[in-house]
């Protein structure tokens, strides 16, 4: 238990060394509230009655989450796989699951420091409402983490090197970053784009925190998308980490 | 003697390509054997299939009585391993990696450091490390948590002549120390100095195994004394000296070929007036690499039958 305290926090300073993730995932979120919490009129109808930067709350905490899912967790991983770090600790007195469980726990960890972060730079410049049901908001940003941090190793896993996880995971952020919550509302975009966005995973994430804190709805089926992703990307990296020998 | 690792009927195919061709070995307790061999000759594949790196596709292995394809997070704690291509993250320090990998325990991690000259860099990353640093943190690694197997993988690469020799003195300490190593090589003068028994193989066989000293015997080209003779010398009377197979002249030096016991004799013979022998006198004796070559030269070793002489002719090396 010790030696895998020891892994994780070795992991998590390994992160936090990092330029790229220390550039997306704390300083790129909250440059995004700073922006868009003051680019809207307050009374835009395209907001379903909040005000703006409440509305965009929610995609603060989307950002986070698809930065460390997308863009920190791919690189690092495919970093390992390409230069043989893995097969150092193949053979080392680790068991096969400490990496990937230290991965799993340090990304939680920064997920809640890094949002964290931005809900305190929100609350200061902008102010913050209320959440209408706290513990939904606590569920949906966990669940949208794990979802978005399992896709993440099972892209670290199967892609080939650092450079091309780094490529396939920005040209993946900005289109979710834009279409799943933090660009223009739905009701803002034409149809066809409106359509897409409801299919980019981080949209279910923002919606599962932004309902239950808005009180905008339901946030079931969004949360079931979720699970869904977490299932099937859980057993991606599985069956992608067995293969390996 | 204990048998610590065992393989039969070995075999490990990447698609059509067959990596390791049905092998067998034994190491036993407290012993350096040695995995001898060209580039691909199935050395690294061998080795990896033992340390549960790779699942071979048949066979029987066994190492401390256990499988690694079963048993393989029991043994991990029990196995030290030096991969031959592996790395470790950029921005881990020195100090942070032996701690990671071992017990915990800041006071033996700092011996550690210390046997393997590495205190001075203990804040290093390991990107800025120099290859031959690299190597000597990743040698210390496998000693890390004091394990019963050792499995080296090149152990040298990298390492400049002085370091070399250190590490080899390091490695004969191991041993000492009761630990069972194995080291895979294709430097002879390593696997000579170093191993009490090697096994030799070519295209995933492995066509012999025994003592270096056994496999200098069998395989290993003549002792050979060449100088250029004094101007009277006649070398007709050097083919009748004691353990002389051949005599011949190549331009100014002649060359003769024989046993050891040719070497006083014929040195004698060669003696001036003035009782110094030629200047350019050279003895070679026959060593490890001598024998390698001719055997994996030798294309009659691809034939199963040969293969099988040789383990009739090893019962304590080929199972």
């Amino acid at each position: 238990m010790r030696s895998l305290l020891r892994l994780a926090g070795t992991e998590m300073k390994l992160f936090l060394r990092e330029p790229m993730v220390l550039t997306f995932v704390f300083a790129f979120p909250v440059l995004t509230v700073l922006i868009l919490g003051g680019v809207f009129d307050e009374d835009d109808p395209a907001f379903e009655g909040a005000l703006p930067s409440d509305y965009y709350v929610a995609a603060y905490i989307g950002v986070v989450i698809a930065a460390i899912g997308l863009v920190m967790l791919p690189v690092h991983l495919a970093s390992y796989r390409e230069r043989g770090v893995i097969r150092r600790f193949d053979v080392s007195h680790f068991p096969r699951w400490a990496l990937p469980a230290a991965w799993i726990g340090v990304a939680m960890v920064i997920t809640v420091v890094a949002v964290a972060v931005l809900l305190v730079t929100g609350y200061l410049v902008y102010g913050l409402p209320e959440p209408h049901n706290l513990a939904g908001v606590v569920a949906g940003t966990l669940l949208g983490a794990f979802a978005f941090i399992s896709l993440g190793i099972a892209l670290g896993m199967a892609l080939p090197s650092a450079r091309s996880a780094q490529g396939l995971g920005i040209l993946l952020f900005f289109p979710f970053f834009l279409l799943g919550g933090a660009g223009p509302p739905p009701e803002a975009m034409g149809e066809p784009m409106s359509t897409i966005s409801e299919l980019v995973p981080l949209t279910h994430a923002v919606r599962s925190v932004q309902e239950p804190w808005l009180d905008l709805g339901s946030p079931t089926v969004h949360m079931a998308v979720l699970a869904a992703i977490a299932v099937l990307a859980t057993a991606g990296w599985v069956k992608l980490s067995r293969a390996a020998t | 003697m204990t048998t610590v690792i065992e393989a039969d009927g070995l075999t490990k195919r990447y698609g059509e390509h067959v990596a390791v061709d049905d092998i067998g070995f034994t190491v036993t307790e407290g012993e350096i054997f040695g995995i001898l061999g060209t580039n691909g000759a199935g050395k690294t594949t061998t080795v990896e299939c033992l340390q549960g790196l790779r699942r071979p596709d048949s066979g029987h292995m066994r190492v401390l009585g256990l499988d690694p394809r079963t048993a393989g997070s029991r043994l991990r704690a029990l196995v030290g391993s030096q991969l031959q291509a592996s790395a470790l993250p950029d921005r881990l320090r020195v100090d942070e990696a032996v701690r990671l990998f071992g017990d915990g325990d800041r006071r033996s991690a700092d011996r550690l450091l210390d046997t393997w000259d590495l205190s001075a860099l203990r804040r290093s990353s390991f990107a800025s490390l120099s290859g031959g640093q690299r190597q000597r943190l990743f040698i210390a690694l496998a000693l890390l948590n004091e394990p019963l197997v050792v499995f080296f993988d090149e152990l040298t690469q990298g390492l400049d002549p002085l370091a070399r020799s250190d590490v080899w003195g390091a490695i004969s300490d191991v041993r000492d120390r009761g630990t069972t190593v194995v080291l895979v090589t294709h430097f002879m003068d390593e696997a000579e100095a170093l191993c009490d028994r090697v096994a030799v193989m070519r295209s995933g066989r492995i066509v012999e195994t025994g003592t270096p000293a056994e496999l200098i015997a069998r395989h290993a080209r003549s002792t050979t004394v060449t100088f250029t003779p004094p101007v009277s010398f006649d070398p007709a009377a050097l083919a009748a000296l004691p353990g002389v197979d051949g005599v011949s002249r190549h331009r100014d030096r002649i060359t003769v070929v024989g046993d050891n016991r040719l070497i006083a004799p014929v040195c004698a013979a060669v003696l001036g007036d003035d009782d110094l022998g030629p200047p350019d006198l050279r003895v070679h004796h026959p060593d490890l690499e001598d024998a390698l070559i001719a055997l994996i030269s030798d294309t009659r070793a691809d034939r199963p039958s040969l293969v099988d002489g040789v383990q009739g002719s090893t019962p304590e090396g080929v199972s």
